[in-house]
């Protein structure tokens, strides 16, 4: 009973209900798509950056194909949606309910057979079966649309031009009841996630990413934990993978299945922090906002520096300094934005 | 073993079946040759090294531009004198085999050594090398793709006894197996192979034994940017085109190669390479979409029934 009063005096409570309050009202906030578009994408990948977590911060395994599912989630969509025009809400479910089921028995099956030799042959296999699901998906044209990808439209109310009349002066779009669900899905899965790392299986999990073997001395099947874990991750990066195709009305091998989203993700892990879920939104927001940015001071640094080629194209290789900044921040703060302010606070509580 | 890649020749008419040996052997050596160096520095310092692609990439360009400055110089790469063909070409891998070796030695040194024995650290850390690198490529030779320079003799094909062979895969093999004979015999036969090979096996050991083992990993390492960078000047011929991005799409096969192999084992990652090289080529002619599947099915079955491999430990 105790600690359910303390919690509303724990600033973290409060910070994640502003932090929720900030996502609620952000169509009101800011009137402009792109803000809107930026802070989605911040919603979606920050979910899908945590459900990486359980696999990588709390089970302590390397998956380097997480984003295999994303795509698997943002092409049901596409496929059902756009290629065979299955244009309605039972589909739409339908479509996130086959890519949850097929992610799970997928990656069922990728980790019985690579987790029960070495946890680094994870790495390996879930790479090269991201890279293949990548060729396979550009080359599908039929099913895939091929490098184009596949557009499509959304039913009923969550269209792009559907419109309900104005609220509070912000004009009732599909594209605002379509962030608000994708808000509210990804509310959930937040919340799922954190029951999941804090039941009695996430406990386990944690058990043997500190120390596998006493986790196999206390009787654990350590693998089939670890199986569990990834499997269970994989599902939600395939809800989080459809929400991002809801939302981009759009899915090609590019946007959903390549290679430098999963760089994007491990950016995200790794500047947010391992093992604490919510550094997922830190690191995303990071990422996205920076990006957002990008294009403005390219522009500023070519109206400095004109007549510099060199200089122009160092600054369009945004890339090389989040290479350099990965390098960096894995020397400098391993644990991550959160995990190093966690670190401290704590570290003040026990002064 | 030998007798699954005898199969296909009940689908493919027998010459047809030699063309596509020859060019499967082709690729299977060349992959030999990135997979190897990523094998052994796995199985000396068990580091995944995901920035080999980008090593890869890198001796590709290295050997380009070694190319074009000693055509441009000497005008060898375009006489018709097949020698001078010849050393312009090996003069440009030995170029980009030196050069890569000592970018290797640098990211050993300065990114990875610093994290040595954290699996987790160290794949972000190779991760961020990669990009790194691959970035360094589009700042310096720009991001688009360049045709590679072809010596003119190893251009066209040879028509032996009715089989039509291109040349230039004829070569490709020849330099890799000199390549895996002398890394064999390397590792087999001197002193400084056997507490390589010893390394792979215990490296603490060897350290107890008065060897400084992190000189050894620097080496390794060295060794094995160089493999990978002959590799991709080697594919760059054999394509004829460069882009920053092609390490991205090697490491994937490399990884495949090394686990059908046997982490850290020479004679495993030539015979892992063969195989895929060889299936690669026979499904792409049967059914060309299916090419790839070929090797993700080869790693799976490879996994199920031997996991560690098909050579295990050193060999």
């Amino acid at each position: 009973m105790r600690e359910k009063e303390d919690r509303f005096k724990n600033p973290y409570f409060s910070l994640k209900i502003l932090l929720l309050a900030f996502f609620l009202l952000t169509p009101f906030l800011f009137r402009s798509f792109e803000i809107l578009d930026v802070v989605l994408k911040i919603i979606i990948f920050s979910a899908l950056v945590a459900s990486y977590d359980v696999i990588l911060g709390y089970t302590g395994i390397i998956s380097l194909g997480h984003v295999l599912y994303f795509g698997i989630g943002s092409y049901f969509v596409g496929i059902f949606m756009g290629k065979l025009g299955w244009i309605s809400y039972g589909h739409l479910a339908l479509a996130f309910l086959i890519s949850i089921v097929i992610s799970g028995v997928l990656s069922v099956l990728i980790g019985l057979f690579s987790l029960r030799i070495r946890t680094i042959f994870f790495a390996m296999v879930t790479l090269a079966f991201m890279e293949f699901t990548f060729i396979l998906s550009s080359q599908l044209r039929s099913i895939t649309g091929g490098e184009d990808g596949i557009s499509f439209k959304l039913p009923g109310i969550l269209a792009i031009d559907f419109s309900y009349g104005k609220f509070l002066g912000v004009e009732f779009t599909g594209r605002l009841i379509s962030y608000y669900l994708i808000l509210l899905l990804s509310l959930l899965l937040f919340i799922l996630m954190l029951r999941f790392v804090h039941s009695p299986v996430g406990r386990v999990l944690i058990s043997i990413r500190d120390n596998e073997q006493r986790s196999i001395a206390l009787g654990y099947r350590t693998y089939l934990f670890q199986v569990i874990a990834s499997s269970f991750a994989s599902c939600v990066a395939a809800v989080t993978g459809g929400c991002f195709a809801m939302w981009v009305c759009y899915v090609s091998p590019d946007s959903s299945l390549s290679v430098p989203i999963m760089l994007d993700v491990l950016l995200m892990v790794i500047v947010g922090g391992m093992g604490t879920i919510y550094g997922g939104i830190f690191g995303a927001a990071f990422l996205m906002i920076t990006r957002a940015f990008l294009p403005k001071l390219q522009v500023l640094i070519a109206s400095l520096l004109p007549g510099v080629p060199f200089a122009i194209r160092l600054s369009e290789r945004w890339l090389f300094y989040f290479g350099l900044l990965f390098i960096l921040i894995v020397y400098f703060f391993p644990k991550g934005v959160i995990g190093t302010a966690q670190e401290i606070i704590s570290r003040k509580k026990a002064a | 073993m030998i007798a699954i890649f005898l199969l296909p020749i009940l689908l493919i008419s027998p010459k047809t079946y030699i063309t596509l040996t020859i060019s499967g052997l082709a690729m299977g050596m060349l992959l030999f040759l990135v997979s190897s160096g990523f094998s052994l520095i796995f199985g000396l310092m068990s580091v995944l090294n995901l920035a080999h692609g980008a090593l890869f990439a890198w001796g590709a360009y290295l050997g380009f531009t070694a190319f074009s400055s000693i055509d441009k110089w000497t005008g060898w790469g375009g006489s018709s004198s097949i020698f001078t063909n010849m050393l312009i070409f090996l003069l440009s891998l030995v170029a980009a085999g030196i050069g890569v070796a000592i970018l290797g030695v640098v990211t050993e040194r300065l990114v990875i050594r610093p994290v040595y024995g954290s699996h987790l650290f160290q794949i972000f850390i190779t991760v961020g090398a990669m990009i790194v690198m691959e970035e360094l490529i589009r700042i310096i030779w720009g991001p688009n793709d360049e045709p590679m320079p072809v010596p003119i003799n190893f251009i066209g094909s040879l028509d032996l006894f009715d089989v039509v062979v291109s040349k230039y895969p004829l070569i490709a093999i020849v330099i890799g197996l000199i390549l895996y004979f002398i890394v064999f015999t390397i590792l087999r036969t001197t002193r400084l192979g056997m507490i390589v090979r010893a390394g792979v096996e215990n490296p603490e050991m060897v350290q107890v034994m008065g060897h400084n083992v992190y000189r050894y990993f620097t080496g390794v390492f060295a060794a094995g940017s160089a493999l990978a960078a002959i590799g991709g000047g080697m594919w760059a011929t054999f394509v004829k085109s460069i882009n920053p991005a092609m390490g991205g799409e090697v490491i994937v096969f490399a990884l495949i190669v090394a686990i059908i192999g046997g982490l850290g084992s020479m004679t495993g990652s030539v015979v892992g390479a063969l195989m895929v090289g060889l299936s690669y080529n026979y499904v792409a002619y049967l059914i060309p979409k299916a090419a790839l599947g070929i090797t993700m099915l080869l790693l799976v079955v490879i996994l199920l029934i031997r996991p560690t491999g098909l050579f295990p430990e050193g060999t």
